[in-house]
């Protein structure tokens, strides 16, 4: 097969169908970058539980005398020496928990001194003092998704005033990335249907286009590989471009989306680096853009060449 | 070469067995269980009135249809039952004719018939070696660089069975190739068909024209719903049209 037959069929191919080959190749870009996304977007979520998963914790409070909580739990007052043992008790034996420490009051009481402004603890009659600030245990999970367990074991008993879920705070994040990851599939997946839908208009289109001399290549016997080879080729180049313009679009996302924003803004999280980046292109399992996009391009050509030039 | 003798009285180039082939739909087939051998070397006219089944025998010969039941070979392959990647390689063995010509009106005539040699992955050496000699021995020597547009309708069809030719094929099907042309021009292309037909190669030619057939006597077969009525050397087109 002479490359330069092949080579002027592509040119000629890609000049006769500029503007089907333009919306296809605007349609990949577009929902091959949208589909990146959503897989960037849901690596940074699986970074972020990982990290956090680490460091969340669920903080017990102990009562205090008038504990502010009215809780009948603390009825009694102040916890009592044995009060507390039982609920160290309960938290040391449940599976939930990975570790727990134990803070007094003065040690919370100082650290507290430390984060909240200096009004609280000023006047009179301060706001915060050592007596009615609470002690409590800083309870570690195993699993940062599993903690009805403890929460219900420790909730009820004598001398907790109550249980603050730090996870809560951050279960609107996971939410947040949540929607995106999946706006950005839903936006994508339409689009990725509307691309393969473009594909197929443009074979039947460059076949119709080419039926005459199809005809004779077949009629002089020319193999359904070598009166293909245009139309595979075509694809792959629309392929090729929309997968760049994506990549590129993704790689601009990173740089100053990522490394130049929001790492550098929101730095007590992970951010995604570029291997995973490269992940969302090439990677394989999700499959990579790169791949998405000549599937998208090549499967409908292949099936559809068999169908329009059956020798 | 001695072997190519031998199979000469082996087997013939086109053999029809109880052919029958029938389109989707109700109706009677267009062809009723033909069964008929054509040998090396031959020149056949197939003639019967429109709708008789002469295209059709010639699109089963190209194994552009399959026949419904029956057997057709060519060079003594049943070729229903070849693999689908042999079809260009048997396609390769045939040239083909039509009335209308089927020349690209973006390439040259040099190119037209350059263009059956290239998608089969002719070196472009060979290519520029056998396309003059081609179109000279159609008569078009000095017209290789004209657009088909540029030819009278006889011409065209030189270029086409130059097209046909040039790959030298062992049969040459012609669907009326003087269908669109006035009587002398026909005359023209039927002794370029006689020529080719001359080095050896297999002429099938399907036609309407009386009297070109009663001109160039050569063998009948011809065809009426289907079915071959008649089947004789040296013929006349019949006497019933
Ligand atoms: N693709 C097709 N689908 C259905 N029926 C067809 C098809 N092609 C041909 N036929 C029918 O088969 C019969 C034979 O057709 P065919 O084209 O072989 O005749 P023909 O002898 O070549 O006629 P003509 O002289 O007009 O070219 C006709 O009745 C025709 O209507
Ligand atoms: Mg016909």
């Amino acid at each position: 097969m002479q490359l330069r037959y092949v080579f002027s069929e592509l040119r000629t191919g890609l000049r006769r169908n500029l503007s089907m080959h333009l919306s296809v190749i605007l349609t990949l870009f577009v929902s091959l970058t949208l589909a990146g996304c959503g897989a960037l977007v849901q690596r940074e979520a699986n970074l972020t539980a990982e990290y956090l998963g680490t460091q969340l914790q669920i903080r017990v409070n102990l009562c205090t005398d008038n504990d502010p909580s009215n809780s009948p739990n603390c009825a009694g007052g102040e916890v009592t020496e044995e009060q507390r043992a039982r609920i160290e008790q309960e938290i040391a034996g449940n599976d939930e928990v990975r570790s727990f420490d134990y803070q007094t009051k003065e040690e919370g009481f100082e650290k507290a001194k430390k984060t909240l402004p200096d009004v609280v603890f000023e006047g009179e009659n301060p706001v915060v003092t050592v007596e009615n600030w609470p002690g409590a245990y800083w309870v570690t999970l195993k699993d940062p998704n599993r903690a009805d367990g403890i929460i219900s074991a420790v909730q009820g008993l004598d001398g907790v005033s109550g249980i603050i879920d730090e996870r809560a705070a951050l279960s609107q994040i996971f939410g947040i990335m949540k929607v995106l990851k999946f706006g950005s599939w839903i936006a994508s997946g339409a689009l990725l249907l509307a691309a393969l839908l473009q594909v197929a208009n443009t074979i039947r289109l460059a076949a119709l286009a080419r039926r005459r001399e199809i005809g004779i290549m077949r009629l002089v016997g020319a193999s359904t590989l070598y009166i293909s080879v245009p139309f595979l080729l075509e694809a792959i180049v629309t392929a090729v471009v929309g997968v760049a313009l994506a990549a590129g679009a993704l790689a601009a996302f990173q740089f100053w989306g990522v490394q130049r924003g929001l790492a550098e803004n929101v730095s007590f999280l992970p951010w995604i680096e570029w291997t995973d980046y490269q992940h969302a292109i090439v990677g394989l399992q999700p499959p990579g853009i790169a791949y998405v996009g000549l599937a998208l391009t090549l499967v409908p050509t292949l099936l559809l060449t068999r169908k329009y030039i059956k020798v | 070469m001695a072997r190519a003798g031998t199979s000469r009285t082996v087997f013939p180039v086109i053999r029809f067995e109880k052919v029958t082939k029938r389109y989707p739909g109700p109706g009677t087939p267009a062809l009723d269980q033909v069964t008929l051998d054509i040998d090396k070397g031959e020149f056949v006219y197939l003639v019967g009135t429109s709708g008789s089944g002469k295209s059709t025998a010639l699109r089963l010969v190209l194994r552009e249809l399959r026949p419904t039941t029956g057997r057709v070979y060519v060079a003594g392959k049943e070729i229903n039952r070849m693999a689908g990647w042999k079809v260009p390689r048997l396609r390769r063995q045939i040239g083909t004719v039509f009335q209308d010509f089927r020349l690209l009106p973006n390439k040259s005539v040099a190119e037209n018939v350059a263009f059956a040699l290239q998608v089969i992955g002719r070196s472009r050496r060979d290519i520029n070696k056998v396309v003059p000699d081609t179109l000279e021995l159609v008569g078009l020597k000095d017209k290789g660089d004209r657009m088909p547009d540029e030819l009278s309708g006889g011409e065209q069809q030189r270029v086409a069975i130059a097209r046909a030719f040039v790959n030298r094929p062992m049969i040459l099907i012609a669907d009326e190739p003087t269908g669109n042309l006035d009587p002398s021009t026909s005359v023209g292309i039927m002794n370029l068909l006689g020529d080719i037909n001359q080095t050896g190669t297999t002429v099938v030619m399907a036609t309407h024209d009386h009297g070109i057939v009663d001109q160039f006597r050569k063998r009948v077969i011809e065809l009426e719903h289907g079915k071959v009525i008649r089947d004789e050397a040296a013929g006349s087109y019949g006497f019933r049209h």
